[in-house]
């Protein structure tokens, strides 16, 4: 390989920020005019660093923010575009492994899913009776 | 990862319970099947929507039985798609799959692991999925053998009753690095020994995404991605390096690098003349990148090598400009720097059809050669 090396040139806009910001724009429009629900997966678009950091001060901070800890931590964050939400998740070594804005009232990973709450109810009977099974025998005892 | 429901872990993973059932007994969540099914969608250039659709299929899908064959490799391919060093997200596709065969990885050797093989296609006859890597000699079956059996055969009775076949790597795909000139080996592709739907995951080695990506596309829709002429999932391998390149501007200005330490260079400009082949180059490096999304051979700065297409490594030289190449279909994309974005699309489709048909006339000599031989 020929020595000497390349720097990663990705301090440019391209415009790609601007692009994005007018398709937030319209699906905005369509979630309030019929509840239309969409997204944007911000990995498949070749933004430079300097776009990325254009958007994300173009769409600036609303009121809530939630992490979660699902293999990985995850970052939702709502904009300060009600209904316009920045979803980040993380893998290993806490890299980036996928990332859009969607366009919705809840991003849908905030919900418990139904299994999860029939196991959870499940669960807290199995402990409830548990505990009361370890009194009982603390009391005889 | 969610632990709150450890102590329901069952004893042994049951195969016939859905992947749904089976993670939620180990205390992982259905949040964890959409963030994995985000991550997929993403990979797969699917709509983040398909999100939900790829978590139900997957929470309703049993644990595929997968029958790994190494033959003519480096081992390179599996160094990729085992590369994450701590538990993710991303991991969780070995979650999915029970690895009944892979001599490099697995515990068992010699007639105990053959064991493993002829068991898992027993237990699951037609349901099975094989992955290959390696091209597969046809000169001489002694020149590669795995418990005495060639690769040939092996590769035969192997697939004979498999729902479907994935060739990993450029060997597997196209003869990769075995199958260069003189291609002392006669190796040859997976596709052309088997009738079995065969889909092609082709790089040097492929991208992680891309293997966990297709093997996470066929649990949850059961049934094969769309393909490209090469039988590449359009997902990966759907547009050229240079389509989604960030130095693309440069290209389109004329800027060009002209060597690897000049002004060009440090100032990032397009590396077409230092012998990137990128436009010629249908892979989702550009987008996907490598090592978890850092960088990739172009933003490090070094010309992209082509390694997924077909004989990459008889294409005259990784610091030759296309312009400059040795066959005369290259020196098509010469234009390209010339005339522009259009005009340069139409010289790589150009340059595809005719190096595709010029590799495949060196292919049938070689396989006229290797039958006169034997």
């Amino acid at each position: 390989m020929p020595g000497g090396g390349a720097p990663c040139q990705t301090n440019r806009l391209t415009g790609m920020s601007r692009a994005i910001l007018a398709e937030v724009a319209r699906m905005l429009e369509a979630l309030a005019a019929d509840g239309t629900t969409a997204s944007i997966d911000l990995r498949s678009l070749p933004m430079t660093d300097a776009d990325r950091e254009q958007l994300e001060a173009s769409l600036g901070r609303g009121e809530v923010v939630a992490e979660l800890e699902i293999a990985g931590r995850s970052t939702v964050r709502e904009t300060a575009y009600a209904g316009a939400w920045w979803i980040c998740h993380r893998g290993a070594n806490d890299r980036v492994s996928s990332e859009e804005i969607a366009v919705c009232p809840v991003p849908e990973i905030l919900a418990s899913h139904p299994a999860d709450i029939e196991s959870a109810a499940l669960r807290l009977k199995e402990d409830l009776l548990e505990n009361h099974s370890s009194q009982a025998e603390a009391s005889n005892g | 990862m969610a632990d709150k429901n450890r102590k329901h872990r069952p004893q042994a993973l049951k195969t016939q319970q859905t992947l749904g059932d089976m993670l939620a007994e180990r205390g992982v969540s259905r949040r964890s099947f959409l963030k994995f099914a985000a991550y997929t969608a993403s990979i797969l250039a699917l709509p983040p929507t398909a999100a939900t659709a790829i978590a139900n299929g997957l929470a309703a899908a049993r644990r595929q039985s997968v029958i790994w064959l190494s033959f003519q490799e480096c081992t390179g391919c599996t160094e990729s798609i085992t590369r994450a060093s701590s538990p993710s997200i991303e991991d969780l596709i070995f979650d999915f799959i029970s690895l009944d065969y892979h001599h490099t990885l697995q515990n068992a050797s010699g007639h105990l692991a053959e064991a493993a093989r002829e068991q898992a296609m027993e237990e699951n006859r037609g349901d099975y999925l094989v992955v290959v890597d390696g091209s597969i000699p046809l000169k001489n079956d002694g020149y590669s053998t795995i418990a005495g059996i060639s690769n040939r055969q092996m590769l035969e009775e192997t697939v004979a009753h498999a729902k479907a076949v994935i060739a990993v790597g450029s060997c597997a795909t196209f003869g990769g690095i075995p199958g260069a000139n003189p291609n002392p080996t006669g190796a040859v592709a997976i596709s052309e020994l088997t009738d079995k739907p065969v889909i092609n995951l082709s790089g040097c080695p492929p991208i992680p995404e891309a293997m966990t990506g297709t093997i996470a596309y066929l649990l949850s829709f059961a049934g094969i991605p769309e393909l490209d002429h090469l039988g590449r999932p359009k997902a990966f391998y759907g547009e050229a390096i240079h389509d989604r390149c960030y130095r693309r501007p440069f290209y389109e200005k004329g800027q060009f690098a002209k060597s690897f330490d000049d002004e060009g260079a440090r100032q990032g400009w397009c590396l077409y003349e230092v012998g990137c082949k990128g436009p010629v180059t249908y892979n989702a490096c550009a987008t996907l990148k490598w090592n978890g999304g850092v960088s990739f051979p172009i933003q490090s700065g070094h010309g992209c090598l082509g390694c997924s297409e077909p004989g990459f490594w008889d294409l005259g030289g990784f610091y030759k400009p296309l312009s400059a190449a040795k066959d005369d279909a290259l020196k098509y994309a010469a234009g390209a720097a010339v005339v522009g974005a259009a005009a340069g699309a139409a010289a790589s489709m150009a340059v595809r059809a005719k190096r595709n048909k010029l590799l495949k006339a060196a292919q049938a000599a070689v396989s006229d050669s290797g039958k006169e031989e034997n």
